[in-house]
Parts: structure tokens; sequence; C-alpha cells
């Protein structure tokens, strides 16, 4: 079993990076696991639970999505596309929640992949940089579930700087938009 | 399938390219405008290995150097649009010279 991993979740969330360079290091089943779990555990629209989970860790697969996904950055030893299911999504939320929910759920369980990989020593890039068409092909997705977006994760080879922030001031409001929040954040 | 450890041969790489631009052309309708730029300097690195792969190809010392620089530079896109952009200029600047090297003065 995984030791309990204790991290503070503003660490997590702070400290996470998109990460374009890997070590090949292969992440074992129960790291996936626990990463997927978190995934599963996210909240969803009337509890839909739209998602679906693709581990690609086939060597050959992987090399295969690689090729058809420009934003693929880094030879992640590990991907896991995740796709909704927009048939439930519509037969539960109805057009709501096939053409918008679906996607916002999905990314709430994608966002708990990178905290939770990041927890455990793994880097990760979500990107949405591939060919739907080529990759609905390759890993054979029925009509009725689309890929949303592709969690590429390794061992990090390197871990980027972060990129500026938009200053607190410019995006947060009170009571109404463009009322001046009060803070004491910098930047 | 191939193993993905086998080197791929020129028409392997050349295919690939291929496959690059088309899958980064599809994106291009949807996705954010600047990632135009950098799709075509990624291809513009791949483009640099060619010759690593295919047969009656010379490896090209400029090509190599300016693959040097976008792998350096072409995050930039995430974190300074203005450095993205410099470099873009700086790139074009060394192939100015370069074709200038190539056909003017040895002509």
């Amino acid at each position: 079993m995984l030791d309990v991993v204790r991290m503070n979740v503003f660490d997590a969330i702070k400290g996470r990076r998109s990460v374009r360079k890997y070590k090949l290091d292969s992440v074992p089943n129960e790291v996936i696991e626990k990463i997927l779990d978190a995934a599963r555990w996210a909240p969803s629209a009337g509890n839909i639970q739209p998602w679906k989970f693709i581990v690609i860790s086939d060597r050959n697969m992987l090399e295969l999505v690689r090729k058809v996904s420009p934003g693929y950055l880094g030879e992640a030893p590990l991907a896991i596309l995740v796709c909704s299911d927009r048939e439930r999504a519509y037969r539960v939320g109805g057009t709501l929640g096939r053409d918008y929910l679906s996607v916002s759920d999905c990314s709430m369980a994608v966002e708990n992949m990178l905290l939770a990989a990041y927890a455990l020593g793994l880097g990760t890039c979500a990107v949405k940089s591939f060919s739907r068409i080529a990759v609905k092909e390759m890993l054979e997705i029925p009509e009725g579930i689309e890929p949303e977006l592709l969690v590429i994760m390794g061992y990090p080879a390197h871990t980027p700087t972060p990129p500026a922030r938009i200053p607190f001031g410019q995006i947060v409001y009170l009571n109404k938009y463009g009322l001046k929040f009060p803070t004491s954040m910098e930047g | 399938m191939k193993l993905s450890s086998q080197k791929p041969t020129g028409n392997d790489y050349l295919f690939e390219i291929a496959l690059f631009l088309a899958t980064s052309a599809q994106g291009c309708l949807g996705e954010p405008p600047l990632y135009g730029p950098f799709r075509l300097l990624d291809a513009l690195s791949k483009l640099a290995d060619f010759p690593d792969y295919a047969t009656g190809l010379d490896a090209d010392p400029f090509l190599k150097d300016i693959k040097a620089i976008v792998d350096e530079k072409k995050f930039l896109v995430i974190s300074d649009v203005d450095g993205f952009k410099s470099a873009i200029d700086e790139i074009v600047e060394r192939f100015a010279k370069e074709i200038k090297k190539r056909y003017l003065e040895t002509k």
C-alpha cells in the first residue's frame, strides 16, 4: 500500500507546474489508482459523474497518441485520457449536462488528478491540443464518449518556474463587478 | 506496430512530420492564435532533425543551431509573449543573415 501522503492543499495548488520534461521511470499502478481515485471524487453537477478514464501506459500506444497530439511535449511514460460520457450527461442533465456540465465536471476531475499527482511526486501537464478524431480512432472510443483532456504524467526531469499570475486586484471584486476587494495580497 | 524504441527510418520521420503538421493545422482552427507560431517553431525543430534519419542528407549545422534556439525559447509562449515574439524575430534575423551568406556571398 502507498504511504499516506500529507501535503498542505495550498502547497499543492501553488507548487504544481505544467511539466514538459520527464524521466522515463514508469509510474506504479498503485500510484495511478490513487490519482484516479482522487479524480472520481471530484464534484459533478447533479452527481452525474460523466467521466471515463483511459490509462495509456503501453509505450507503443503512448507513442502513437503523442504523434497525433501536437501539445504532448516531452516523453512522459504515462498519459490518462479523460473523456466525458456525453450520452449519460444528456440522459441525466439534458443539453446543459451534455454540452457544458460534462466539460466542467471533467475539468474538476482533472484538477484533482493534477494535485494528487503532484502530492505523489509526479509532474503532469493537461493537454487539449490533440487530434480528437485520431485519438478516438486509435483508442477505439465509441460514439457518445468524448475525449476532453489528455493528462500526461511522469516523474519530472525539470520543474519550470511559475508563470506570472494576473494581479489579484484585477480579477477579484466585492459585491459588484469592478468594486475593489480589500486585500493585502500583492501581485 | 513498430516498437517505439526502434529508430525511425527517413520515411517514418517524414510521415511523422507530415502528421504533426496535419494535426497542428486541425488544432489551429480553434486553439489560441499564438499556438500557430508555436507549432510552426516546433515543426522547424523537428525538421532540423530530418537528416539524422534520412539517407543522402547532410546534417545542417545552421539548422541545428536554430533548433537549439527554438527548443530553448519556444515555451516563452506561455510565460513571456513578448519574449516569444522577440525569439521569432531573432530566428528570422538569423535566417536572413544565413540566406545572404548562402546565396549572395558565395555567388
